[in-house]
């Protein structure tokens, strides 16, 4: 019994020595491992070439991707809980939505010191959507590094358009053109006394109400004060929308279009204008293809707005503040931001960060629709782009699970005719201030 | 003697070292996330930092809040709908499928359909066939000349639509539990009931349904339970809307915990949620020995 002993732990020791020797081989050859987080599922194997691609250049970086959907919120938990754990990945897509709460935390890296270090930066990546996301972050440093922009913007069927004898949109629109265009479109086209196809359709969606917001120079919060403080371009606007539904007549209610998905509306030709994202013109690509002519714009601007202001944000990548590599997850995400992908892997709609492919001939594809309105998507980019992000902004905005509730229930009713603007407003600032106080 | 005292050592142990597994998992997977639960009730946690002590503010903030007054409403409206017309369908399914006539199985399977399809699907589906301008219903209705109302649109109406999706989606489980009941009942009872001249309603009403008692009994048990746990369709077709008209305490665990990150807060419901079960249920054994009567 004591030999048999004796010898395993003179095993156990020689393994041990082994063992140590090899991590110590692995120190010599300075490995980096680099965790990279992301949420777009269709993107899987991209995402591998992009990998191997880097990795043949940087022989001494292993990046491990790991993809999680954003649906039911499973990405954002999982990450939550690698953050209180202070074991987030090295490099992780971020929302414009959480970055202020992140970065209040002290979970994002400040890229200050590598972006210094980086003079040519400027050259390859639009400032102006650096600028805009520590805006959205609210903080004086970068938080993150933005790879895309997303605007919102006004979708319309040229073909509705020409059967109309209409001009299309040209993005000097303003609000009584817009109006217009919606009368002169919105058709009965049978005679039964039910109309066939709206001109319009919008509800209180943030991408939908807040686009009109803005484009009349409207401000929804004090950033001072920390409240739900409407300017009279925000509720002009909301009066507009709600206005086209139940004075002109020329849109829908969201009640009359409950039952169909508000992103088939517009494919299927229910209504000839739609604000929404831009990055419905991927969606838009696949799912009209060529059932009927196409393009989007700009959001027509009020009476308060100003030509060029565009309700925007920047999709991220965040550096982790406990990386041990951030010089090494520094390159990588510029790779993965700028020259290590393509067009392809960027969904129609959605502006490139990086300059060379905005500027690239294929960004404007003329071999797919909406064809030359693409070129909108290359004028933002020079754009004073505006959000209304807070932290606790999923809840006062009403967004995703909660779109019922909140600024998007609030101008829904206002739509449905249950409540006006001016019964509604005390309720919802009550509501809103209380959620806007816990954070701030 | 030194054997016999090995073989009682063991025998101690064995029972023990046999549940382990079962132990462990129950300890794991139930009472330590249900402890846990209770704790962070009285923290303020948003997922990326660490929990904080808050004592009872997360409560105090629930029951001040006009709106849970409303979902906790709301969660007592959907429950008894919920039980009384699973209950009653049930019931009434069973005694129409309780024959031995040809192809019964085919009418007791489609029944018992949608109790296994997707609630997510079963939802998604119902509120296309709802929908006001678009839906096959108010599109039948029409034709009829009935001018449908907004079945999910109205907020004093869609909490009632949801409630009838539910029933009907889970009827079918319930039918099945009703089923095993009824054929346990002696035929030589109901026979005898024919035999003394009991009328169909009377031998319904009279014989049959009070020997269903412990079924009914489970049946009700079961149906509390299950009317707590009503978020897939409410997700799918209101999103606890129109104004909070179908938000219940499930869906406002989801939303607190999931979408605003308010952990602590959304434990505080969830417990809140357990106390509501907790008294229904030992309510209803308490009263089960005044009508519900074991078979003889």
């Amino acid at each position: 019994m004591k030999k048999t002993l004796t010898i395993v732990l003179v095993a156990l020791l020689a393994f041990s020595a082994f063992a140590q020797g090899a991590s110590e081989a692995s120190k010599e050859g300075e490995t980096i491992t680099l965790e990279w987080w992301t949420w777009d599922t269709g993107m899987i194997e991209q995402n591998q070439s992009i990998i191997a691609a880097y990795e043949a250049t940087h022989p001494n970086v292993k990046i491990n991707n790991t993809v999680i959907a954003t649906d039911g919120g499973a990405y954002k938990t999982q990450l939550s809980v690698l953050a209180q754990q202070k074991a987030l990945p090295d490099v992780f897509m971020l929302s414009s939505g959480d970055i202020e709460e992140w970065a209040s935390n002290g979970l994002v890296r400040n890229l200050d010191d590598l972006v210094a270090s980086d003079p040519e930066i400027y050259d390859k990546f639009y400032e102006s959507m650096f600028t805009s996301l520590k805006d959205v972050a609210k903080t004086d440093y970068l938080p993150g590094f933005p790879f895309a922009y997303v605007s919102c913007d006004l979708f319309y069927n040229k073909d509705a358009f020409d059967a109309a004898g209409l001009a299309y949109p040209d993005g000097t629109w303003t609000w009584d053109d817009f109006l217009a265009a919606a009368k002169a479109l919105t058709i009965d086209k049978d005679g039964d006394g039910q109309i066939d196809q709206w001109g319009y359709y919008g509800y209180g969606r943030y991408a939908e109400a807040q686009a009109w917001v803005f484009s009349n120079g409207g401000v929804l919060t004090d950033n001072v004060k920390h409240t739900f403080e409407p300017n009279s371009g925000a509720l002009d606007a909301i009066q507009f929308m709600s206005d086209l539904v139940n004075v002109y007549k020329v849109a829908p209610s969201p009640k009359d279009m409950s039952g169909i998905s508000y992103k088939t509306i517009f494919p299927n030709q229910i209504a000839a204008m739609f604000v929404d994202g831009g990055w419905f013109s991927d969606d838009f690509r696949k799912n009209i293809g060529d059932k009927f002519r196409w393009g989007v714009t700009r959001v027509p601007v009020g009476p308060q707005g100003k030509a060029k202001v565009t309700y925007g944000w920047p999709d991220s990548y965040v550096i982790s503040p406990f990386t041990k590599h951030a010089r090494e997850a520094w390159e990588f995400t510029k790779y993965i931001a700028g020259e290590g992908i393509g067009l392809d892997q960027f969904m129609a709609g959605k502006m490139p960060a990086y300059k060379a492919l905005v500027e690239s001939d294929e960004f404007v594809d003329m071999t797919q629709q909406p064809y030359g309105d693409m070129q909108l998507f290359r004028d933002h980019a020079s754009d004073t782009f505006v959000t209304s992000y807070t932290q606790g902004w999923s809840e006062w905005v009403g967004y995703g699970a909660a779109e019922s509730m909140g600024l998007n229930g609030a101008v829904d009713s206002i739509l449905n005719g249950e409540a006006t603007l001016s019964e509604i407003l005390p309720s919802l600032k009550l509501s809103i201030d209380k959620i806007l106080a816990r954070y701030y | 003697m030194a054997i016999k005292q090995k073989y009682r050592w063991h025998s101690r142990l064995t029972p023990w070292i046999l549940i382990l597994p079962t132990l462990i998992g129950l300890v794991v997977f139930r009472l330590i996330p249900i402890v846990s639960s209770l704790v962070l009730s009285f923290t303020k946690w948003n997922l990326i930092t660490d929990p904080k002590f808050i004592g009872v503010k997360n409560y105090t903030e629930l029951f001040s809040d006009p709106d849970f007054w409303k979902i906790l409403g709301n969660t007592l409206k959907i429950t008894a709908g919920y039980v009384v017309g699973g209950m009653v369908f049930g019931l009434l399914l069973a005694l129409l499928v309780n024959n031995r006539i040809k192809g019964m199985n085919f009418f007791r399977a489609a029944i018992y359909m949608p109790v296994i399809t997707s609630a997510v699907a079963v939802g998604i589906v119902w509120t296309r066939i709802l929908g006001p301008k678009y839906g096959i219903l108010d599109f039948l209705l029409g034709k009829l000349g009935i001018t449908a109302p907004y079945w999910l649109q109205d907020p004093n109406l869609a909490i009632w639509t949801v409630t009838f999706v539910q029933v009907w989606k889970m009827s079918g489980y319930y039918m099945i539990l009703f089923l095993a009941g009824l054929q346990a009942i002696s035929k030589e009872v109901i026979e005898a009931s024919v035999v003394d001249g009991a009328t169909p309603a009377q031998r319904l009403f009279r014989v049959t349904i009070p020997m269903l008692s412990p079924t009914t009994f489970f049946v009700l048990t079961v149906a509390i339970m299950d009317a707590f746990k009503n978020f897939e369709l409410i997700y799918a077709m209101t999103k606890g809307g129109p104004q909070n008209a179908t938000n219940t305490l499930v869906y406002s665990v989801y939303l607190n915990a999931f979408s605003y990150n308010r952990v602590g807060y959304a434990e505080a419901i969830a417990w809140v949620l357990m106390l509501v079960v907790g008294i229904l249920t030992v309510f209803n054994f308490y009263v089960k020995k005044y009508w519900a009567q074991p078979l003889e």
